[in-house]
C-alpha cells in the first residue's frame, strides 16, 4: 500500500474522531427535541478548559474530563432558557456560539497573556506507545497507535446505536424528540429527558473539543475548532438520525479533512487555501442533496409546553 | 400496577364540583360525574361545552381549580397522565398520541413498565399485545409504521395502547368524528366486547344518533356545566338535544324581517368533497336576498366552514355554481370576490382576519391600499397621514378601544379586535357579507355591538349570511333560519317564530 493511501487512512480516522463526538452530542439533543446549533461554541470552550486542565496536571485524560464538565455548564444555558423558558433554540445556540469562544479567548489572554509564543502541552498517548511496540505495520498504526479518545469515540458509536434500537430507555428517549405531548401522556419525564440530552450534548461537545488540544496538536489556538461544530450539524442530517450514519458521516468528512491536508503536502503549486475548502465544498453539497427530505425528529425545534389549551 | 376490579355495576370513578377556570373564563363550572363499571357513560354537549376540559382533568393534563376526583371510591389527585395511568385511566384523544416515526408496536409499548430490563423484550411484549388484540377484536399489524395505517386504524392501535396500559376505565374523545360509517360499527363492536370484560367507558360525542345506540347513561354539559345525568331507556333523542342545546325562546332584541328584494348571491347544487361528512359540502343551494340575515345553524364542523370559504372565494367548490349580484362567478378568489363587494368576517379572526404584529391602522387599510385616497400610483406610495387619519375616524365610529390607533394588533382584546375587522369590512359598504362566528369568545356588550352593526348593515341593504355555532346567537338575530348537518341543509326555518324543537332536531341530524 502506497504510503500517501495509508497515511490518507491514518489521517482519517484522527480527523473523524473529535467529529464524532460533536455530532453524537447533537445526535442526542436533536433526538430529544432540540436543535443546538451551540455545539461549535461548546467544543471551544472545552478545548481551551481541556487544554489548560492537561497543561497543569500533566494528565490530558484529565483535561478531557475538564472539558466535558465545562461543556455541560455552559450548555446548561441553553437548556434552561429553551427547556425551561421555551425561548427559541437557534437564538440560544447562535449565542453560546458568540459567547463560549470569546469567553474562552478572554481566558487564555489573562492566564497566558498575550505573548507571541504558544504554550505547549503533553499530548494524549497512543495505545502503541503504551504497550511499547515498535512494528510500523499499518495495520498495528491503525488500530493500536491511536490515543484512549479515538477508542471511546468509536465505542460511543456502538452504545448509541444499541441505545436508541434496542433500549426501552432508548424508546421513551426518541419519542420525547418525536412527539412530546404523546411522550408525556404514557408517563414519559419530558423535561428531565431534554436536561439530560443537555448533559450528555454537553459533555460530548466538550470532549470533542478537548479531543484537539490532548490529542490532535499540543497547543490552543482561537478558532481551532474551526467549524467542526457545524460541520457536525451536517454530520447528522447527512446520517439521517441514526448512530451509524453519523459514524458514516463523520467518515467522510474527516476523509475529506485528511485528503486536503495531504493534497497540501504533496502539491505546492496551487494555493493550500483551495484544499482547504474541501470539508466545507463537500458539508455544502451534502447538505444539499440530502437536507431536501426532512427525516428528523418531528418536535425538534419546538419548545414543549405543559398546560397549553 | 394492577387496578382492582369494582363489582359489577358499583362506581367506579366520581368527579365532584370540579371546576376549571382559564384566566377569567370558567371551562368547567361546579361538573358531577359518575362512571360505573361496564357502562357506557356519554358525555354529550356542544363544542366548547367543556367536555374535553372536564377529560384533560380527569387524565391529569390540567389540574382543576376546585372539586375532587375518586377513583374506586377512594380520593386521588391526579397530576400527570402517568398518574392517571397507574390508576386505570386510559384515554383515546381526538388528536391521537401516536408517534409517527414508530411502528405500531413500539407506540404500544412506549412508556412500559411491564419489565424492569434495560432490552426491550420483544418477544415476551408481542405476546401480550397478540392477547390482548384478539381478546378484544382490535387487529393491528405491528410492524406498520404508523403513518401508513388508515384512521380507524390508528385509533384501534390507541385503545389497544390504553388497554395494555392496564386501562379500566377508557375515555373516547369524539372517537367517531374522523371514522367512516363502517369504521364506526367496527368501534362500536370493540366497545361492546370492552364493556363485557367490565371496563368502563366513556364516549364524548354531540352526534344524536350513535349516543342513542351505544351508550347506557349520558351526562349533559352545558356551557361548562352539568346538566343532568340520565339513563338512556329513559329519554328520547329529541328530550337530549333539547337539554344540550338547553333553551326556550327568549324574545329578540330585533325586529325580524321578510326581504323581497332581489338576490346577492345564489348556490346551487354546491358541493366541496362531498363524501366528508365534517369538512365538506353535498348538494347546497342557499340563497341571499338583499336587507335579510340568512342564519346557518348548526353543531361545528358539519361543512359550514367550507360553506363560508366558497362564498369568500378561498376554495372552488367541485360542483355546483355561485352567483353573485346576479353573474356567475367562474374563478374563484378571494380578491375577485372582495371586488364584487363580499364581505367576510372570518371564523379565527387571529389567523385570517387580522395580522397580529402589525398595527390597528394597517389592518384598517389592508384592503383600500390602492385607494387614492390612501396611496398615489395604486399604492405605489402610501399617504400615511391619510391612512391615520383614516384610522382615528373609525377608532371612534366603532368604538374601537387601543391605547393608540398604531398599537399592535395582537394587543386588543378579542372584542376590540373583531371591531378592527368589522369597521374594515363594513366600510366597503358590501353587498354581501359572510360573518362566521362574529362574537365567539366576547362579552355581551361587544357581542351586542357586532350584532347592533349586523342590523345596521342589513336595514341598509346589504344580504348577510351568518354562521355561527352558538344557537342564541343565531335565534336573536336571522331572519331565516338554515340548519346543516354533515355537509348538508336540513331545512329551513323562520326567523320570527322559531320552531326550536324542529330545529333542536334538525341540528342533531334526525
Amino acid at each position: 500500500m502506497s504510503s500517501f493511501i495509508a497515511n490518507l487512512i491514518l489521517a482519517t480516522v484522527r480527523m473523524a474522531s473529535p467529529l464524532i463526538f460533536l455530532a453524537l452530542a447533537e445526535l442526542y439533543e436533536e433526538r430529544a427535541g432540540l436543535v443546538n446549533i451551540g455545539i461549535e461554541g461548546i467544543a471551544a470552550i472545552g478545548s481551551l478548559v481541556g487544554f489548560m486542565i492537561s497543561l497543569i496536571s500533566g494528565r490530558p485524560g484529565l483535561g478531557v474530563l475538564a472539558g466535558a464538565g465545562v461543556g455541560i455548564l455552559v450548555n446548561m444555558i441553553y437548556a434552561y432558557a429553551t427547556i425551561s423558558l421555551c425561548a427559541e433554540q437557534i437564538v440560544y445556540g447562535m449565542a453560546i456560539n458568540i459567547f463560549a469562544p470569546a469567553l474562552a479567548a478572554f481566558i487564555y489572554r489573562v492566564y497566558f497573556g498575550s505573548g507571541s509564543e504558544l504554550v505547549q502541552a503533553n499530548l494524549m498517548i497512543t495505545l502503541k506507545q503504551a504497550l511499547g511496540i515498535q512494528s510500523d505495520n499499518f495495520f498495528v498504526n491503525l488500530f493500536l497507535d491511536q490515543t484512549p479518545m479515538v477508542y471511546i469515540a468509536f465505542l460511543l458509536v456502538i452504545f448509541t446505536g444499541i441505545f436508541f434500537t434496542k433500549t426501552r430507555a432508548g424508546l421513551n428517549y426518541k419519542a420525547v424528540g418525536e412527539y412530546p405531548k404523546a411522550a408525556a401522556t404514557l408517563g414519559i419525564n419530558v423535561i428531565g429527558t431534554k436536561y439530560l440530552a443537555c448533559v450528555i450534548c454537553g459533555a460530548l461537545a466538550g470532549m470533542g473539543g478537548a479531543y484537539l488540544t490532548t490529542c490532535y496538536s499540543r497547543t490552543y489556538v482561537d478558532g481551532n475548532i474551526a467549524g467542526r461544530g457545524f460541520i457536525a450539524l451536517a454530520a447528522v442530517i447527512f446520517g439521517r438520525w441514526s448512530a451509524p450514519g453519523v459514524l458514516i458521516a463523520c467518515l467522510f468528512f474527516g476523509f475529506c479533512d485528511a485528503l486536503q491536508i495531504r493534497l497540501q503536502l504533496v502539491n505546492s503549486s496551487l494555493p493550500y487555501q483551495f484544499f482547504q475548502m474541501i470539508p466545507y465544498l463537500a458539508t455544502i453539497i451534502v447538505l444539499a442533496a440530502m437536507g431536501i427530505r426532512k427525516a428528523g425528529p418531528k418536535s425538534a425545534g419546538q419548545p414543549y409546553r405543559k398546560e397549553e389549551r | 400496577m394492577t387496578v382492582e376490579r369494582a363489582p359489577a355495576g358499583g362506581e367506579i370513578l366520581r368527579m365532584e364540583h370540579i371546576t376549571k377556570r382559564f384566566g377569567a373564563v370558567y371551562a368547567n363550572k361546579d361538573v358531577n360525574l359518575d362512571v360505573r363499571a361496564g357502562e357506557v357513560h356519554t358525555l354529550l354537549g356542544e363544542n366548547g361545552a367543556g367536555k374535553s376540559t372536564l377529560m384533560n382533568v380527569l387524565f391529569g393534563l390540567y389540574q382543576p381549580t376546585s372539586g375532587d376526583i375518586y377513583v374506586h371510591g377512594k380520593k386521588v389527585k391526579i397530576e400527570s397522565p402517568a398518574q392517571a395511568v397507574k390508576l386505570g385511566i386510559g384515554m383515546v384523544h381526538q388528536h391521537f398520541m401516536l408517534v409517527e416515526a414508530m411502528t405500531v408496536f413500539e407506540n404500544i409499548i412506549l412508556g412500559d413498565e411491564h419489565s424492569r430490563g434495560i432490552f426491550i423484550d420483544r418477544n415476551a411484549r408481542r405476546k401480550e399485545i397478540q392477547e390482548l388484540s384478539e381478546k378484544y377484536g382490535l387487529e393491528a399489524d405491528l410492524d406498520m409504521p404508523i403513518t401508513e395505517l388508515s384512521v380507524g386504524a390508528q385509533q384501534r392501535v390507541e385503545i389497544l395502547k390504553a388497554l395494555y396500559h392496564g386501562c379500566e376505565i377508557l375515555v373516547l374523545d369524539e372517537p367517531t368524528a374522523a371514522l367512516t360509517d363502517t369504521e364506526a360499527e367496527g368501534l362500536f363492536e370493540v366497545m361492546d366486547k370492552l364493556k363485557s370484560e367490565g371496563k368502563s367507558i366513556i364516549f364524548i360525542s354531540h352526534k344524536m344518533r350513535e349516543v342513542l345506540k351505544v351508550s347506557d347513561r349520558v351526562t349533559i354539559l352545558r356551557a361548562g356545566q352539568s346538566v343532568e345525568t340520565d339513563s338512556i331507556g329513559d329519554v328520547s333523542g329529541e328530550v337530549l338535544a333539547n337539554r344540550m342545546i338547553g333553551r326556550e325562546l327568549k324574545p329578540s332584541h330585533y325586529e325580524k324581517v321578510q326581504s323581497e328584494k332581489e338576490n346577492v348571491a345564489i348556490l346551487t347544487g354546491v358541493s366541496y368533497h362531498r363524501s366528508s361528512k365534517h369538512n365538506g359540502l353535498n348538494d347546497v343551494s342557499l340563497r341571499v336576498r338583499r336587507g335579510e340575515i340568512v342564519g346557518i345553524a348548526g353543531v361545528d364542523g358539519n361543512g359550514q366552514s367550507q360553506l363560508a370559504e366558497v362564498l369568500t372565494g378561498n376554495i372552488s367548490p367541485e360542483e355546483g355554481s355561485v352567483d353573485l349580484m346576479g353573474s356567475k362567478v367562474v374563478t374563484y378568489d378571494p380578491n375577485g370576490f372582495i371586488l364584487k363587494n363580499v364581505a367576510h368576517i372570518p371564523e379565527d379572526r387571529n389567523k385570517a382576519g387580522l395580522i397580529g404584529n402589525m398595527s390597528v391602522e394597517d389592518n384598517l387599510v389592508l384592503k383600500l391600499t390602492k385607494d387614492s385616497r390612501f396611496s398615489d400610483g395604486k399604492g405605489f406610495r402610501l399617504k400615511w397621514k391619510a391612512v391615520h387619519d383614516y384610522a382615528l375616524a373609525l377608532q371612534k365610529k366603532y368604538d374601537i378601544r387601543c391605547s393608540s390607533v398604531k398599537e399592535e394588533a395582537r394587543n386588543l382584546s378579542g372584542g376590540n379586535q373583531q371591531k378592527v375587522i368589522l369597521a374594515r369590512e363594513l366600510e366597503a359598504s358590501p353587498d354581501l357579507m359572510v360573518a362566521v362566528h362574529p362574537t365567539r369568545g366576547l362579552d355581551i356588550g361587544a357581542a351586542r355591538f357586532i350584532h347592533d352593526s349586523i342590523i345596521a348593515e342589513r336595514d341598509r341593504g346589504c344580504g348577510v349570511l351568518l354562521i355561527s355555532a352558538d344557537f342564541d346567537e343565531i335565534l336573536e338575530i336571522s331572519d331565516r333560519i338554515l340548519v346543516m348537518f354533515e355537509g348538508q341543509i336540513m331545512g329551513e326555518f323562520s326567523g320570527l317564530h322559531p320552531d326550536i324543537q324542529a330545529i333542536s332536531v334538525a341540528m342533531a341530524g334526525k
